[in-house]
């Protein structure tokens, strides 16, 4: 089961090694490779043969490709330059990699808006579609950036923020540029009228928001709290039988531009929170670490 | 990265390598550490697709942390104990996930292998192979939690769903009767 060599150390050999893989060996035996392979190099080369070559390969490929970051663009630079701190920016920034998810999103996002603006018109506006409303963004967000579609999810996943925080960062940068791009759209095509801006108003502002206190509580609590928040506002506020609310009105507007510019100001200032996740002490440096 | 070219860098060496940025080096220790790593973590999980991930994850952790290596002890050892803590992470669930990210956060990941795993690496008794192999399967896996894959006690209790307790009575209990079947 085990040969020595020529100094009379112990390692183990081959078939001993492919026992090990299947599972063929009893528990110390499986001990002994373990703690054996950890520290002898002339073992650890044997075990190449154990994996299969494509896989290691496929595997080798996808890291190089991550921790061999391309210079950065022009948006990321923007974001650094605005306080983002650089892994941070990494993240949102639409590097190559990334611009489908990026597009996918912003075209659900407007997508989402104009489909509010109609329905709401419409019979079928009720008040449990003003309560989801703001939340379908988010969802859209939340698939284009999935593991099927984004390439760096396995990036996100490792990296130091946890993946509700980066959800939250995303959409608020997804569902701010897209605001903006509606209300562009509005002035310039004046009969569009402003209701797709207007449905994603709130969305901005609740995402804003529970980023903000995503700096001082768990983040999956804050969008709890913020959804909880956001639903009573609207059972107090909805008048029947119209199942409108004055939050979709100018002066619920004004408020939610106010209150995402408020939240964004929060997170600026505290973004320090947001960026260490309690007691999770690595240091963020590897999304943006560059080559010299 | 060396004078000579004929003389295979050590782990540390290329630990260092990493740690300053360097890709190539990075590329080289995942040569020589990736196929056992994947092996390892097969016997831990019987999900390839779950394994691949968390060997990809232990490597981004290594090229970002590799400067916090502390040189005591082998870096295979330091990389299995990333890895396991990660497949911890990944097998307790998102629900538990925050909380024991925090509770792992805390600890240092050890690296410097144990008296016992020393022993274990030169493992050759007959006698000792038989009294492991004699454990309960309970016995066994605490051991193992404890002794092979460096956990602490609460990281071993969330890793076998036990008490905390009960790990240190089992681990008291394994040793206690592989001491009594050696004498």
């Amino acid at each position: 089961m085990r040969e020595a060599d020529a100094a009379g150390a112990w390692h183990a050999d081959g078939e001993v090694l492919a026992a090990y893989r299947d599972g063929r060996l009893d528990t110390a035996g499986r001990w002994s490779v373990e703690a054996h392979l950890t520290s002898c190099a002339a073992c650890r080369l044997q075990a190449r043969a154990l994996v299969d070559p494509a896989r290691l390969r496929r595997l080798r490929a996808t890291l190089i490709e991550a921790v061999d970051v391309p210079r950065t663009g022009m948006v990321e630079r923007l974001l650094v330059r605005l306080g983002v701190a650089d892994h941070t920016a990494r993240l949102l920034a639409a590097t190559p990699a990334l611009r489908g998810s990026w597009l996918l999103a912003v075209a659900a996002t407007l997508a989402f808006a104009v489909l509010a603006a109609w329905v709401s018109r419409g019979p079928d506006a009720t008040l449990g579609f003003l309560c989801v409303a703001p939340l379908l963004p988010l969802a859209g967000i939340a698939v284009a950036y999935g593991p099927g579609i984004d390439p760096t999810y396995e990036i996100g996943l490792a990296a130091p923020l946890r993946s509700f925080r980066l959800l939250l960062l995303r959409a608020a940068t997804v569902l701010g540029t897209s605001t903006l791009l509606a209300a562009a759209a509005s002035l310039a095509l004046p009969r569009l009228g402003w209701g797709a801006a207007a449905w994603l108003l709130p969305s901005l502002g609740l995402t804003a928001c529970s980023l903000a206190l995503a700096t001082t509580v768990e983040p999956l609590r804050a969008i709890g709290i913020t959804a909880g928040a956001w639903v009573a506002a609207l059972v107090v506020t909805v008048a029947p039988p119209e199942p409108s609310s004055v939050l979709f009105a100018v002066a619920g507007q004004v408020a939610f531009a106010t209150l995402a510019l408020l939240a964004a100001t929060v997170v600026l200032l505290r973004r320090g929170h947001l960026e260490s996740d309690r007691g999770f002490d690595t240091t963020p440096r590897f999304a943006a670490r560059r080559l010299r | 990265m060396s004078a000579n070219p004929d003389r295979v860098p050590t782990d540390a060496e290329l630990l260092a390598a990493v740690s300053e940025g360097d890709p190539e080096a990075f590329g080289t220790l995942y040569d020589q550490h990736a196929p056992w790593l994947l092996v390892r973590l097969r016997q831990r999980t019987t999900n390839q697709d779950l394994a691949d991930q968390i060997a990809q994850e232990t490597f981004l952790v290594v090229w970002r942390e590799a400067g916090r290596f502390r040189g005591r002890g082998a870096v295979g050892a330091w990389i299995w104990g990333i890895a396991i803590r990660r497949l911890l992470d990944a097998q307790r669930g998102a629900a538990a996930q925050g909380r024991l990210t925090g509770l792992l956060g805390r600890q240092r990941i050890p690296d410097a292998a144990s008296a016992e795993e020393q022993a274990l690496a030169t493992l050759e008794h007959r006698e000792v192979i038989r009294a492991l192999n004699r454990l309960s399967p309970e016995l066994q896996a605490v051991l193992q939690a404890t002794v092979l894959d460096g956990l602490s006690t609460r990281e071993a209790a969330a890793l076998l769903g036990i008490p905390a307790g009960t790990v240190k009575t089992r681990a008291m209990r394994a040793r206690a009767r592989l001491r009594q079947e050696l004498a």
